[in-house]
């Protein structure tokens, strides 16, 4: 069988900033590339066709046969977000299924499917090992809610990878990401720190950049199975607030972890899921080997460097250096430019 | 660019890297200066006092030697604190630095407390992986601690060693912390694998919480040795297995009964009563000062076997028998040595 090239390329999900990144990656790499979301997209990419389609409706299944679309870039899964636990598990675990469906069935034209998955789906607990691999996936540990839901839906598509032998189906579980508007990146930038008093776990951490680029990588090139995505190395949590500028206050009972979830709500302001809070109490560290042989790539930025990256994303606006005048006027002609590409493509 | 002076720079400069010196009452200089020489002046007099008592009594009255080791352990604690965040871990969030200053306290106990003997340290290899099997015992992790130190201070090549842990202490505040900073990792085949596979020295305690939390009346009587897991992982690994026999560690809390449902309630594995735990409250945490000594046996070398024979679970039982047997014949040879319990 002759390897498959992706020619139309369908991306769910593509209104969210990682979508927007992988759209803008993708679209020098493939002939046709398509969009769909329920929101309207966030950049304009003039060689994407953008399409208002609901994953949770089978809409998308006739999406998925009308443009004959080939390969299947599914982001439309919500690890980290505002909404409601209800409508996170009709995005997550219906909105996959519908999906799959729709990419299912022997008169189906996809050959590719990559999914989005999450380091969450692991969880974090004391009798964890040091580091998980592939298969250490525990399908039967008491979860529900958020933390129920990559289970389930990593479920589906094992199921639907076995079932479609024609379909090449690669499950990106990505580390935790932080970039300014994650729950992980809010919590590490408060001034004083909650921590949960006598822990402190070791983080892995993923840069948006690799994220993206992993994901073009998956559908680019023939990589089937499931991937840990995540920088290399650890920060420890002191170290992180410590780089944030915060000061950590052990003041969490380490027992009773939803007791400082409600109080993390009501004072500061965070939403901390069930499992990160599980994360900040034991941590959760990934095995990323198979992704460097399976893909000859690593992520770019360690733990620590993505780290960095936030600290310094979030130190811009405190250096007042006046900039040399070559350099302001670059800026200058760069934001012109911008704004021409913008009303070209309106 | 207009030229800054450096005080200019320091004054006005946003960045978080430097410091500006802090606003208010400042000292007069002689006084600052004598307040940052002041340790130093100490040390000095003390050995001077310490030279003169030697003189008049014609002993060693004053050990200037553990006074500066104390001194030694306060700067790398400070040196420690001024480092923030710019220090790496490895995967295990194990910091290196961290534990060699925390080594430097347990070399006390282990010199001056439980006078520890330690013999057949050079059985150790000096690069490369192993695995150290020992018996374990004491109610709480000590004879583990005191393994590691004994391999950093009296080796050669100083090498840390990586001990498993029952998974349960990775889950207590400040346990896991500290476990995981010197270099521990869970009891799990994985993390045994991981560790020997990056030629580490690895510890473990086949008889896990069995053999801590047995009474006092059966010390010294090794308990099952699991499944003869580590053996397995041994000849997967290729590394040779290193018995370590312990004595000394059975009578540091004489554990004369356990609560069972007290251990069930706070989720451990078990709740010792020895006479002075729970009596004296933390006081009865302190270990009672017994001798111990340590050995360290030839390696059983399994380098030979071929991979699969980690399969073959009749060779595996009879290997950890092997180990288990000189194991106990080593605890029975150094009892004999030793000329009391706290001698």
């Amino acid at each position: 069988m002759t390897p498959h090239r992706p020619r139309r390329v369908l991306i769910t999900g593509v209104s969210n900033p990682l979508g927007a990144e992988v759209a803008r990656r993708l679209a020098p790499q493939v002939p046709q590339l398509f969009g769909c979301d329920v929101a309207d997209p966030v950049s304009a990419l003039e060689e994407m066709d953008f399409v208002h389609a609901d994953t949770r409706l089978s809409v998308i299944g006739k999406l998925v046969r009308q443009l004959r679309i080939d390969t299947v870039v599914h982001l439309a899964v919500m690890v980290d977000s505002p909404h409601d636990e209800r409508s996170i598990h009709e995005t997550d675990v219906i909105g996959t299924m519908n999906v799959l469906v729709g990419c299912s069935g022997p008169a189906s034209p996809v050959r590719r499917l990559v999914v989005k998955s999450s380091q969450a789906i692991y969880g974090a607990g004391a009798h964890d090992p040091s580091f998980f691999t592939e298969e250490m996936v525990n399908w039967d540990r008491p979860a529900s809610g958020i933390t129920r839901d990559p289970l389930e839906m990593e479920q589906l598509v094992s199921e639907f990878s076995l079932r479609t032998e024609a379909c090449g189906v690669t499950v990106l579980r990505l580390g935790f990401r932080v970039s300014e508007d994650t729950s992980l990146a809010r919590y590490l930038s408060l001034p004083i720190v909650p921590v949960f008093a006598g822990f402190d776990p070791r983080l892995q951490l993923l840069h948006e950049d690799d994220a993206a680029e992993a994901i073009v990588r998956a559908v680019v090139d023939d990589h089937q199975g499931a991937f840990n995505v995540a920088g290399d190395g650890v920060v420890l949590l002191s170290q992180a607030i410590d780089i944030m500028g915060g000061r950590s206050t052990p003041v969490l009972p380490p027992f009773g972890r939803w007791l400082s979830r409600l109080g993390l709500r009501a004072l500061a302001r965070i939403e901390l899921p069930a499992y990160l809070a599980d994360m900040l109490a034991f941590g959760s560290v990934m095995d990323c080997a198979r992704l460097a042989a399976e893909f000859e790539w690593k992520p770019a930025y360690s733990s620590r460097q993505a780290m960095d990256a936030l600290a310094a994303g979030k130190n811009v606006e405190l250096i007042e250096a006046p900039s040399p005048r070559q350099e302001y006027e670059l800026q200058v002609y760069l934001q012109q430019r911008r704004r021409r590409a913008l009303r070209l493509s309106n | 660019m207009i030229e800054t002076t450096a005080r200019e720079r320091r004054t006005k400069s946003q960045k978080a890297e430097i410091v500006a010196p802090r606003q208010g009452l400042r000292l007069p200089r002689p006084i600052r200066r004598l307040r940052r020489n002041a340790p130093m002046y100490a040390v000095q007099g003390l050995s001077a006092l310490s030279t003169r008592l030697r003189e008049l009594t014609g002993r060693e009255v004053i050990d200037v030697g553990k006074v500066m080791e104390v001194v030694q352990f306060i700067y790398q604690q400070r040196e420690l604190a001024r480092r923030g965040p710019h220090y790496a871990v490895d995967d295990f969030g194990f910091d290196p630095q961290w534990t060699e200053s925390f080594l430097t306290a347990f070399k006390v106990l282990y010199r001056d407390y439980w006078r520890v003997e330690t013999t057949g340290v050079e059985h150790v290899p000096s690069s490369g992986r192993a695995l150290l099997v020992a018996n374990h015992a004491g109610v709480l992790p000590w004879d583990g601690t005191m393994i590691k130190t004994a391999v950093f201070a009296e080796h050669p090549h100083p090498r840390h060693v990586r001990a498993l842990v029952a998974s349960q202490f990775m889950g207590m505040p400040v346990m896991s912390w500290f476990l995981r900073r010197t270099g521990q990792a869970v009891g799990h085949p994985d993390d045994t694998r991981r560790l020997l596979a990056r030629d580490e020295l690895v510890l473990v305690f086949p008889e896990g919480t069995r053999g801590t939390g047995k009474s006092f009346k059966n010390r010294y009587r090794l308990t099952r040795f699991g499944r003869g897991g580590f053996v397995a992982t041994a000849i997967r690994a290729q590394a040779p297995i290193i018995p370590v026999s312990v004595v000394g560690s059975e009578e540091i809390y004489p554990m004369l009964g356990d609560l069972g449902p007290v251990a069930k309630l706070f989720g451990l594995p078990y709740f010792p009563v020895t006479p002075f735990w729970p009596w004296l409250g933390p006081l009865g945490m302190i270990p009672l000062p017994s001798k111990w000594r340590i050995q360290f046996h030839p390696p059983v070398d399994v380098r030979e076997l071929p991979v699969h024979a980690a399969e073959d679970q009749h060779l595996v039982m009879a290997l950890a028998d092997e180990v288990r047997d000189t194991i106990q014949r080593g605890i029975y040879h150094n009892l004999k040595l030793r000329r009391g319990v706290f001698l």
